[in-house]
């Protein structure tokens, strides 16, 4: 009975997606969003505060965002505020699991021991893991990635760790340290560009010449501390819940 | 197309919310939701023969055609913000089972979910 | 000059820093509780660009009257109801601190996407805070119901991005008020389920039985009064400025809100633990402040709230104190609880006739302007039903406090008042905060100016202004 009424339920609310959504006027047919009539076509031109010029990779210099990436340019520049409140979701999520296992002391302990393969495998394979992490945040405004893809990348090397070695234990004050370090200096950042430009999280560091490692001013700063901050944060989470009952 | 699985997989999740009553399948059913939301995004903003929306040596300039780059990085927010609910929803499942020792809402007697 | 963005960055870098420092984060709470209220003193009207890049590519926050009453009214009580409870903070400090940058942040932002990133953050710290009262099974529920309902709100946000390519609210509003209503119908409706299911409104309020009843004095007061405000403020900008509802769909909508107002107060009728009584006015209140927002009464909406979210306050601590203390919030078990503890119980009783409407409090002139401005609008039924449920309202919050206030047959049935087990105590630093809030609700009821010259213009917002009637009480004096 529930099933059914779910069902009709879940077929009127389709029919109203899909009339409502196509039906709109001025609702793009799938793959012919018009890109021009966005807000969009600046971020693609960078000429929000500036003049409308050419951007070409590895040739023009001290644009307003010297981002090679543009998904990345909005991230941290243009919508800049959006990540530090994302920034802030991981952090309370991850404060409100580590208060609710507060109480747990120990760990827990799969029903099968990690054979030799595994535990020698994954020792070769954890600094490559965390050096690609590292990569992949350095890099976040040349090629696609960033800070949070990096620090997942980093806290997954961890996750292998402790499925690997039974007595594997990270010291998670520091982790702790580390994350609430790492987004402070973010807000600091974020106050310095305020004293500096009048504005909360400006780029206020030159930008440099698009498609080079140091440009892009900001970015690549706030990326690194984003993926410190979203590595250690995950580690959390993760040592969290693998946090056994003592009975 | 994709656009319509999208729109198919967020009824899904509804429908996943509606009639589950174990915790588990619930957040699962939550993510499916939020994953056809995050499918919708990314295919709202796709043009036709548009390029992914960075510069390389080969794509090397603003007159080319690119996909519509704020989706995506409205997806990114959306997708970390998911992370953030479901490691909270599951901290909160594994408190659940140790106070009723069951992960089944009917049998707990709580309110019922939906 | 002090930039309003102070008010979500400097909460946000305490509770970083209450990580590294975890011995000191109870003191950091305190000091950046009183570092924000100070600072809302000290602002100045007009719209703040975050990162320098002009609206509507880069987000801004617009403080205007409407977003400075907010912000006021929550730091105000932010202060009060934390310094009221700090016995009870337990783990609670930093997301205490990250809690006051998201409901500011969702007040002052003017971007659609950014509102989104707040309410999240707001709801992920009411999710953790409702897990005080160690019922996860309630908190569950409320994070399933609350993310679901983000998630349409992101769906419908999305969709407006598609069709008109801007996500800043006043863009938008430009934009949106150049079609036709009917095609905006969809949208409409996932916005506002979104925040529906926030703001307490009939279907989508589920979870607000099992969350909001087992409170302590912490978070009772601080969901009830806090984040109600915090998210009823929201609901109002959107719904009063960005979006343009059609004639037939702002109808139906209203018509929900007085139907959450009805169902609210009917349900709190038959009820006798004290905090499901007022949890069930609360959703009542809610159900009246939405459907003026709707009805386009920002100016009598945003007095409604101001006088709701005092009153709540004041009641939700005496309420969780009770609870607290004597572990029962049952009606009959503290009968005459008051006569030992009159300051409280003169504070309570305040609170509970403001929230009717009784003259000589804050309440009276809410509600009087409330009327007069929905008759003079030409809506004739909701004052009615405005009315129904204000004189049920006072059949059970009279019916409450005569039992408070008198003891028991014979003495017998108010033992657990005066129990020498588990007798009811209220700290005198709870006394003060409800000395001080009841003050408010006095000074507003006798000396209305004060208050109404902090809230004038409420109607004048963003760059489309909606026309608020304004009955203005000052001439009458």
């Amino acid at each position: 009975m529930k099933r059914i009424f779910a069902l009709v339920l879940v077929a009127v609310v389709g029919i109203l997606l899909f009339s409502g959504i196509y039906s709109m006027e001025g609702f793009p047919r799938y793959g012919e969003a018009e890109v021009s009539e966005r807000v969009s076509m600046s971020y693609i031109d960078k000429n929000v505060t500036r003049e409308n010029q050419e951007v070409v990779f590895g040739v023009s210099e001290n644009l307003e965002t010297g981002s090679a990436n543009i998904v990345t340019s909005i991230i941290v520049n243009y919508r800049s505020f959006d990540t530090l409140g994302e920034v802030t979701v991981l952090f309370v999520s991850a404060l409100g699991v580590s208060l609710l296992f507060g109480s747990f002391e120990g760990r827990l302990r799969s029903r099968y021991k990690p054979n030799f393969i595994l535990r020698t495998g994954s020792k070769v394979v954890f600094p490559l893991i965390l050096v690609m992490g590292a990569y992949i945040f350095i890099h976040g405004h040349l090629s696609p990635g960033g800070g949070f893809p990096g620090g997942s990348m980093i806290a997954s090397a961890i996750l292998l760790m402790y499925l690997a070695d039974e007595d594997f234990r990270v010291r998670i004050d520091d982790f702790k340290k580390t994350e609430g370090i790492a987004g402070a200096m973010y807000v600091l950042l974020g106050l310095v560009g305020l004293m500096i430009s009048n504005y909360f999280l400006s780029n206020f560091l030159d930008t440099g010449t698009v498609g080079t490692l140091f440009s892009a001013g900001i970015i690549p700063v706030v990326y690194v501390l984003v993926g410190l901050k979203v590595g250690s944060e995950l580690t959390g989470i993760i040592t969290d819940f693998l946090k056994g009952e003592v009975e | 197309m994709i656009q319509y699985a999208g729109i198919m997989l967020i009824l899904i999740g509804i429908y996943g919310l509606l009639t589950q009553s174990n915790i588990i399948k619930i957040i699962v059913s939550l993510n499916i939701f939020e994953l056809g939301l995050n499918v919708f995004i990314i295919s709202v903003g796709f043009v036709r023969e548009g390029i992914a929306p960075i510069l390389t040596s080969v794509n090397n300039h603003n007159g080319l055609v690119f996909v519509d780059p704020l989706p995506q990085a409205l997806v990114l927010t959306a997708i970390v913000i998911g992370l953030g609910t479901t490691a909270l929803g599951l901290a909160f499942a594994r408190s659940i089972y140790r106070q009723h020792g069951t992960l089944n809402l009917d049998e707990i007697g709580g309110p019922s979910n939906g | 000059m002090v930039n309003p963005v102070l008010l979500i960055a400097l909460p946000l870098l305490l509770a970083f820093v209450s990580i590294v420092f975890k011995a000191y984060k109870n003191n950091l709470l305190v000091f950046g509780t009183l570092l924000n209220a100070g600072l809302v003193l000290t602002l100045n009207k007009g719209q703040y660009i975050i990162g320098g890049f002009q609206p509507p590519f880069g987000i801004n926050l617009v403080l205007d009257d409407f977003a400075l009453t907010g912000i006021l009214i929550i730091n105000g009580l932010f202060l009060v109801i934390t310094l009221m409870s700090l016995e009870k903070l337990e783990g609670f400090a930093s997301v205490l601190l990250v809690a006051l940058a998201g409901l500011n942040g969702l007040v002052l932002t003017g971007d659609l996407f950014n509102l989104f990133v707040f309410l999240e953050i707001t709801a992920i710290t009411a999710y953790i805070l409702s897990s005080a009262s160690k019922e996860y099974r309630y908190a569950f529920n409320y994070l399933v119901l609350g993310t679901l309902g983000s998630g349409l709100y992101l769906f419908g946000l999305i969709v407006l991005y598609a069709v008109f390519g801007t996500l800043n609210m006043a863009d938008l509003s430009v934009k949106m008020a150049a079609v036709d209503a009917s095609q905006l119908v969809l949208p409409s409706l996932l916005i506002f389920i979104g925040l529906a299911v926030e703001v307490k409104i009939l279907p989508f309020n589920g979870w607000v039985k099992g969350v909001y009843s087992g409170t302590n004095s912490l978070v009772g007061p601080l969901f009830a009064s806090v984040y109600a405000a915090g998210m009823l403020f929201v609901f109002g900008r959107i719904f009063a400025q960005v979006i343009p509802l059609g004639t037939y769909l702002r109808t139906s909508l209203v018509v929900l809100g007085a139907l959450t107002l009805l169902a609210g107060e009917v349900a709190a009728l038959s009820k006798t633990r004290i905090r499901e009584i007022l949890l069930y006015s609360s959703i009542g209140q809610s159900g009246l402040i939405a459907a003026l927002f709707l009805s386009g009464l920002v100016f009598v909406a945003v007095m409604q709230l101001v006088n709701n979210a005092l009153s709540k306050a004041i009641l939700f601590t005496v309420a969780g104190q009770m609870a607290d203390s004597t572990g029962t919030d049952e009606g009959e078990e503290l009968q005459g609880a008051f006569l030992e503890h009159k300051i409280a119980g003169v504070g309570f009783t305040i609170a509970a006739l403001s929230l009717i409407g009784l003259p000589l409090f804050y309440g009276f002139i809410s509600k009087m302007n409330l009327l007069f401005g929905i008759f003079y609008s030409d809506n004739y039924w909701l004052p009615v039903v405005i009315l129904l449920g204000t004189v049920i309202e006072g059949t059970y919050m009279v019916r409450l406090l005569v039992k408070l206030w008198t003891p028991g047959d014979e003495g017998i049935v108010s033992e657990k008042a005066f129990a020498t087990e588990r007798p009811l105590t209220i700290q005198s630093s709870k006394v003060m905060g409800i000395v001080v809030l009841s003050v408010v609700l006095l000074i507003g009821g006798l000396l209305p100016a004060v208050i109404q010259d902090n809230l004038t213009d409420s109607g004048s917002l963003l760059d489309e202004v909606t026309p608020a009637y304004l009955f203005d009480l000052k001439g009458g004096q």
